[in-house]
């Protein structure tokens, strides 16, 4: 047994700096399109959106950022590419957010029940990533738990399928107030590519008041980091769409 | 009134009671049985109870007869304490009885069940009130056979079940009986009479030989009674089998007749002069509760429960009886106390609680239909006051505090420790090893109680949704409620149950226990008896002093002392306790609903089931399941054989059925009653063969009798 | 044996029955009535050495078409058994029962609850993709005239469904496990009957989590599909993808670009052994080892960033496109990548060493969870699994795609069946996933092509490849405007699923976790 010790002493300390200072390394994230002014190509890279996550008004390309599959068609295979930022901190607040953050005694310690409603496994694997040494949620708090009735923020991932409807009510009718629910993910937003499918709901906001929402197909653990910080207070909401967008919802 | 004249008015009650019952018709068959059988169980108790109070018993010698002995009836501190118990359990256990004489179970042999029930009663005063062997043989065969007689009067079920049942109480009983009467003879092979007095004055002059002989002879010969191991194969059956009124009274009166008969001779009559006799007492005592208790945890049948559980209390109380005729041998009469009264202690609180773990049983089976744990479940709703009195029980017979299982429990664990003061190397180890297995024992009788508890009351109802499930009636509820009640208050209130057994004590052990354990903190500092001061001071520092003035007695504090080095070896007192967690359910009650949940909303909300549709019954843990890790570690004595059948299949790869069946059978079943009968049957085949039909050997045969006969003639 | 001889055995066995070999494919077709549909299956399967990779039940616009395909070694190739039948009788024999190809089973049951299709013989067809409790029989979504608002307004739940009990034993009762259970894992349900310590017989519920990936599909354009096949199991989206794009370019005959061949092998590579790193992650988590979960989650972690920072998305999303690449990647980030890689597996070497001398590690995944090789065969298992019980099929190997016969690799395999055999496969393959990439990064030129023009036509074929978590295979047809007329996935993880009832019977609860971590399974690629 000693060896494990040893090694796991060798191996050091690589946990980020997230959310003291902002994390730099590559591939941490995908990022996000940036809006930007297009001029005449607009139109014709707004079409390429296969999930209508581009709105273009007068030569100005907006992009909602909850419907992003990440297909990257409009910076790839295109001559007028949108820019791409390497940002993470998306968590934005869901649209008929009843409730504030969690505040305290939850900004150092909440206890986090992760469901999956039918996602891609992608998702799941981003949230299963925060537990290990490079982002370490224990550090901030964050525990995961089994059961909803020790549970104050429900992560949920995936369309929310027909089959798991009851079930996610379920849960969220087992846990104690207070609770928030966090959305992770295009297809807990928005349905993401299963929109249109007859078995899935839409996105978790058709079946339970979603708090915060973490837009990302799959959002990167950094993402995910940034919406449980939001939940409990830690963090401000960003906005769910690109700064170019009109007020409002495009 | 004296207790001769409660004696008389018990019999006359029974006897008025008869005579009611063969007058009257069948539906006034319940009064009878109601209000004589009660009159009769409180002239019992009241006997009893003045017996040991005022410590004056009676010897009435009746008649002579020729050359064999005069029947005496006689009613000594030991016996008085039988009948004390006695005549409380039989109190409830008759309300019992009478209020199922009205329902189904009896339905056409009403008048016959009352009968036989209150000559049943007045057969077990009679043993306990005989005064010589005689009287006491001819009690106890009446009382054997009323039983049997009673078994088999229930109806409905497994009628041949039932036959076979109490076939088996009857010839094991009368072995028991045989060999009872025989250890009695043998005892009295010196004596001029029969009576009591001269059996035990005879006793004295017996030769180790025979004072073996008759340990052994009366042990497993009342021990059949009691269901010591390994003469006990009858108890699960015969209790199992036994209609529910008289289960109650099986379990709570006539069990007890076994440990009387044992402590009678082998304390009182014959008391022990060697270490070994005690001995052997304490390891067959240990054993019946290890075996008692896995049985019993691992069966699923809820008589068949409580049967076990008799079998291991049996043996907690035969373990005590042993450690005390132990410490009698080798001259510690003090400690020898405190063993017997530990053993009385549990014998009595035994019969409490399994009477009303029976009744509760009862009423489980009346109103669901089964007795089978696997199919029970979810109760508490439909019978909240029979969970809550089945819940005492429960608690009781696990022996928790505040309740009296604990107290006789820990009273004999405390016994175990103090072999530490006997000198042989060889009893100090048996003694260490016995206490370490009535310590399993107590635990295994938590698991085993909590499942029983919460398979049957507790969780998913798993019966029939059209079944109609409310609260037994009046009778059964009142007599449930005497029997918790006198449970707590044996628990709560052991400085007074002590000294009342110390004439009891005294008899079997040469001392009372109540100096010993029951210190008398609330007397003045004069009368302090054999305290010392700074002894009393420090618990004066403790509390010990408390309800002094108000409350009556010695004191709330049971003290197990050690010698000088070591005064004090352990205390503790259930009334203290009792109080302190009143107070501490009361204060938690007061915080969270006052304070805790001022600002806040109590939601109730559905049990979490893992996201599933729909949460069957099914899908919860049967009692089968719960037990399974007692049966999987303790697999050497349970020994079961599992057979399975995977044939049921279509295609090799669709499976319709797997089908396993469990079969095991009863440890003493396969190293003592199984030999046993294969070796008399081998017996009997080697002999048989002498039976071939040849008339020329028959005639050598008549020809060997004949020289061996003449042989001895002259020889 | 071979193509030709295949063909002579059939046309001899069968003599009305026509066995065509479609040489741009390489595929056999045999076109057979129903009558002998059973019996050239079981030849197939148990004579010939054939695994089964699945059926495919097209609706025609009269008639119903079932495609049951086959596939076996290099030569053999694959063949498909092509039954057909009027649309108004939907009876056709099963060839579970009674051609006793357990690895069908499923593939029937799907296709009765999808389509109403009925299998003659097959004695579990219902309560399926469509669980009795939420929908009534006779929904058929995949049919053409399906109608969703219909079938949700006009729902009708069994009030009163129950679980099959197997078990007969005095005191058998049902654990239920999920659909949420643990603390982060997919969605899905299992009945373990027990009567107290050791599951006697365990049934797994599936498709919590169908979100109907095969009709979504009918009426997208490729690209849009390509989408859904990446999108549907995403931890091995690549995989997907590229076994969709293959079956596209096949139907339209286009042919991509050397440089896209061998970057998709390098990317491939490079996500079966990141995939790997988290099944590897996973069994050390099951067995709570914390510290070897530690590091394996960080190599984890540093091949998902390698991912990120080689192609902008950690799962290698938005790459893959009919005819190439969507974008190319510069060789010298490549071999950054693919340096990275080496460094990541020695330390998983490293791993492996260290593991093999914990005993209380090996105590918990040694002789658990065992898979014979029997089991392997008759259920076609793929992947590690299949790997690991003497069962060692390949599609790199056996059906070489995207230019894997030009790389030097071995395929590894074990025979013990056990959970200890599935790790050494799963250590063992990543070793061999960085030997191709570094094949790969050498022989990357420095500048090319990496896409085809590709113009949709009418046409079916078959895509596949070897996934991280066995062999995928994905069909495809296109209609006249070049649109997807039927798709259909059939995943490695829908047949190993299969298989893992086996596998958790007769042992312990507490073994129950840990054998589901080493059989690496998904439910999402399971469930579409």
């Amino acid at each position: 047994m000693s060896q494990w010790v040893i090694r796991g002493l060798r191996s050091g300390i690589v946990t980020t700096a997230y959310p003291r200072s902002a994390e730099t390394a590559a591939g941490v994230t995908p990022g996000l399109p940036v809006g930007g002014e297009l001029g005449a190509q607009a139109a014709a890279l707004v079409q390429r959106c296969p999930v209508h996550a581009l709105q273009e008004a007068g030569g100005r390309v907006s992009v909602d950022y909850r419907r992003c599959v990440h297909c990257f068609r409009c910076a790839r295979g295109v001559d007028s590419a949108l820019a791409w930022q390497q940002s993470y901190e998306w968590g934005s607040r869901g649209e008929a957010a009843p409730q504030d953050s969690l505040g305290d005694p939850f900004r150092r310690s909440a206890h986090i029940l992760v469901v999956d409603a039918g996602d891609c496994g992608a998702c799941l694997n981003e949230v299963k990533q925060l537990n290990n040494p490079y982002y370490n949620m224990h550090r901030l708090g964050f525990f995961i738990t089994p059961t909803p009735r020790h549970a104050d923020v429900l992560l949920v991932v995936g369309p929310v399928t027909d089959h798991m409807r009851v079930a996610l009510k379920k849960i969220y009718d087992a846990m104690p107030t207070p609770k928030r629910v966090v959305a992770v993910g295009a297809c807990a937003l928005t349905g993401g590519v299963f929109a249109d499918s007859f078995v899935s709901a839409g996105g978790v906001h058709q079946v339970l008041p979603v708090d915060v929402e973490v837009p990302g197909n799959p959002p990167p653990p950094l993402a995910i980091l940034h919406g449980l910080l939001v939940a409990v207070g830690r963090k401000p909401a960003a906005s769910s769409t690109s700064v170019h967008a009109a007020a409002g919802r495009p | 009134m004296t207790a001769l004249t409660l004696v008389l008015v018990f019999f006359a009650a029974c006897g008025a009671g008869i005579v009611f019952s063969l007058v009257l018709g069948p539906a006034r068959q319940g009064g009878v049985l109601g209000w004589l059988g009660c009159a009769a169980a409180l002239a019992a108790a009241a006997a009893g109870g003045v017996a040991l109070y005022s410590s004056s018993g009676f010897v009435l010698p009746l008649w002579p007869l020729a050359e064999l002995t005069t029947l005496t009836l006689s009613l000594d501190p030991l016996a008085a304490a039988f009948l004390l118990a006695s005549g409380l359990v039989l109190l409830p256990a008759s309300i019992y009885a009478a209020g199922e004489l009205r329902g189904e179970s009896l339905r056409g042999r009403e008048r016959a069940f009352t009968v036989m029930l209150l000559a049943l009663y007045a057969s077990i005063v009679l043993v306990l009130v005989a005064g010589d062997a005689l009287l006491f043989l001819l009690g106890w065969e009446i009382m054997s056979i009323l039983c049997y007689l009673l078994v088999l009067s229930g109806r409905g079920g497994e009628n041949g079940q039932r036959a076979a049942s109490g076939y088996l109480l009857l010839a094991m009983g009368e072995a028991g009986t045989l060999a009872a009467a025989l250890g009695l003879l043998l005892l009295a092979r010196n004596a001029p009479a029969l009576d009591f007095a001269a059996l035990k004055s005879a006793g004295t002059g017996l030769g180790a030989y025979a004072r073996w002989g008759v340990f052994l002879l009366t042990f497993f010969g009342f021990g059949v009674k009691a269901g010591l191991v390994p003469v006990n194969s009858w108890l699960q059956r015969a209790y199992a089998a036994a209609p529910r009124a008289f289960a109650p009274v099986l379990a709570g009166a006539t069990l007890n007749l076994g440990l009387y008969g044992i402590l009678r001779v082998n304390a009182e009559l014959l008391p022990a002069t060697y270490a070994s006799t005690g001995l052997v007492a304490l390891v067959v005592g240990t054993a019946s509760a290890l075996i008692g208790i896995l049985y019993a945890t691992t069966d699923n049948d809820l008589k068949e429960v409580l049967a076990h559980s008799s079998i291991e209390n049996v043996g907690i109380v035969v373990a005590g009886a042993g450690a005390g005729m132990v410490f009698f041998a080798t001259r510690h009469p003090a400690l020898a106390s405190i063993a017997f009264v530990a053993a009385l202690y549990h014998l009595i609180n035994h019969s409490f609680y399994k009477t009303l773990l029976f009744i509760g049983v009862g009423a489980v089976e009346t109103q669901s239909g089964t007795r089978d744990m696997d199919r029970l479940g979810g109760l508490i709703k439909a019978m909240p006051l029979t969970a809550l009195a089945f819940l005492v029980g429960a608690i009781s017979i696990a022996g928790l505090p505040p309740f009296n299982g604990f107290v006789s429990e820990w009273l004999t664990l405390q016994t175990m420790l103090r072999a530490a003061e006997l000198s042989s190397i060889g009893a100090k180890i048996v003694f260490v090893l016995c206490g370490a297995g009535l310590a399993l024992t107590a635990a295994l009788a938590v698991t085993c109680f909590v499942k029983v508890f919460a398979m049957s009351f507790l969780g998913m109802r798993r019966l029939d949704r059209a079944r109609q499930v409310r609260e037994p009636g009046r009778a059964t509820l009142s007599s449930m409620t005497i029997l918790a009640l006198i449970c707590l208050a044996l628990g709560v209130l052991p400085t007074y149950v002590v000294p009342l057994l110390d004439p009891a004590t005294s008899q079997l052990a040469g001392t009372g226990a109540s100096d010993a354990l029951v210190p008398s903190f609330f007397a003045a500092s004069r009368e302090h008896g054999s305290l010392p001061p700074a002894f009393r001071a420090e618990f004066h520092d403790l509390g010990a002093q408390v309800g002094q003035g108000v409350l009556p007695g010695r004191g709330e504090v049971v003290l197990h002392r050690g010698g000088e080095a070591n005064p004090v070896v352990f205390a503790m007192s259930t009334l203290y306790m009792l109080a302190v967690l009143a107070g501490l359910l009361a204060l938690t009650y007061l915080v969270v609903r006052v304070w805790l949940t001022r600002a806040r909303r109590l939601a109730r909300g559905e049990r979490w089931d893992g996201g599933l549709r729909r949460l069957l019954p099914e899908m919860t843990y049967t009692a089968t399941g719960f037990s399974n890790p007692v049966r999987v570690i303790f697999d050497a004595i349970f020994r079961p054989t599992t057979v399975e059948d995977t044939r049921d299949t279509v295609a090799e790869h669709f499976r319709n059925a797997i089908r396993r069946e469990r079969l095991s059978v009863h440890i003493v079943g396969r190293l003592a009653v199984q030999p046993a009968r294969n070796a008399a049957f081998g017996i009997a085949r080697g002999l048989a063969t002498m039976h071939h039909g040849r008339l020329n050997a028959y005639a050598a045969y008549v020809l060997l009798a004949l020289v061996i006969v003449l042989a001895f003639g002259l020889l | 044996m071979n193509r030709s001889e295949l063909k002579n055995e059939i046309e001899r066995a069968w003599p009305g029955v026509q066995c065509r070999l479609d040489a741009a494919s390489g595929a056999s077709e045999v076109a057979c009535e129903r009558a002998v549909l059973v019996d050239v299956c079981r030849r197939l399967f148990h004579e010939w050495g054939f695994g089964f990779a699945g059926l495919i039940v097209e609706e025609g616009a009269e008639a119903w078409l079932l495609r049951y395909v086959f596939y076996g070694e290099r030569d053999a190739g694959r063949v498909c058994v092509l039954v057909s039948g009027p649309l108004a009788e939907q009876v056709f024999p099963s060839i579970a029962v009674k051609a006793r190809i357990p690895a069908a089973d499923w593939h029937e049951r799907e296709a009765e609850d999808l389509f109403g299709v009925r299998f003659e013989g097959h004695p579990r067809l219902g309560d399926f993709v469509l669980h009795d409790d939420a929908w009534q029989e006779g929904v058929e979504p995949m049919r053409r005239g399906f109608d969703p608002e219909a079938a949700l307004r006009n729902r009708l739940p069994h009030p009163d469904w129950r679980p099959r009990r197997i078990v007969q034993e005095a005191g058998a009762f049902v654990m239920p496990v999920g659909p949420k259970f643990s603390g982060v894992a997919e969605s899905v349900h299992f009945e373990l009957e027990t009567v107290g310590e050791d599951v006697i017989r365990s049934w797994t519920r599936l498709f919590y989590k169908w979100r109907a990936v095969e009709k979504l599909a009918e009426g997208k354009t490729i690209d849009d599909a390509l989408l859904l096949a990446e999108r549907f199991a995403a931890t091995t989206a690549f995989a997907h993808g590229l076994a969709f794009c293959q079956a596209v370019e096949t139907v339209a005959g286009a042919e991509t670009p050397a440089r896209a061949r061998i970057l998709r092998v390098f990317l491939a590579e490079l996500e079966r052994l990141r995939q790997h790193a988290g099944a590897i992650r996973e069994i050390c988590e099951s067995t709570a080892l914390a510290v070897a979960n530690s590091q394996a989650a960080m190599l984890e972690e540093e091949l998902l960033r390698v991912s990120g920072e080689l192609s902008g998305h950690r799962y290698l999303f938005g790459l893959l496109a009919p005819g190439g690449l969507l974008a190319d990647l510069p060789t010298q980030a490549c071999r950054t990548a693919q340096r990275e890689a080496s460094a990541a597996v020695a330390r998983l070497d490293e791993l492996e060493r260290r593991l093999t001398i914990s005993s209380s590690f090996l105590d918990r995944i040694e002789e658990v969870g065992i898979i014979r090789p029997h089991t392997a065969r008759s259920y076609s298992l793929v992947g590690p699994v299949a790997r690991a019980s003497a069962f060692a099929r390949d599609l790199r190997r056996a059906q070489p795609y995207s230019g894997y016969d030009e790389f030097e690799f071995e395929v590894p395999s074990e025979e013990e069946g056990d959970g200890y055999a599935r790790l050494r496969v799963l250590f063992a393959e990543a070793r061999q996933s960085v030997r191709i990439m570094e094949q790969a990064a050498r022989a990357l030129g420095e500048g090319g092509d990496v896409r085809a023009p590709v113009t949709p036509c009418a046409g079916a074929a078959l895509g596949w490849a070897e996934a991280p978590r066995g062999a995928t295979f994905h069909w495809v047809r296109l209609d006249q405007a070049g649109r997807i007329g039927r798709y259909r996935v059939m995943t490695p993880s829908f047949a190993n699923w299969h298989s893992f009832h086996l596998a958790a019977e007769k042992f312990a609860f507490q073994d129950f976790p840990i054998i589901l971590s080493t059989f690496d399974l998904s439910v999402a690629e399971n469930d579409r």
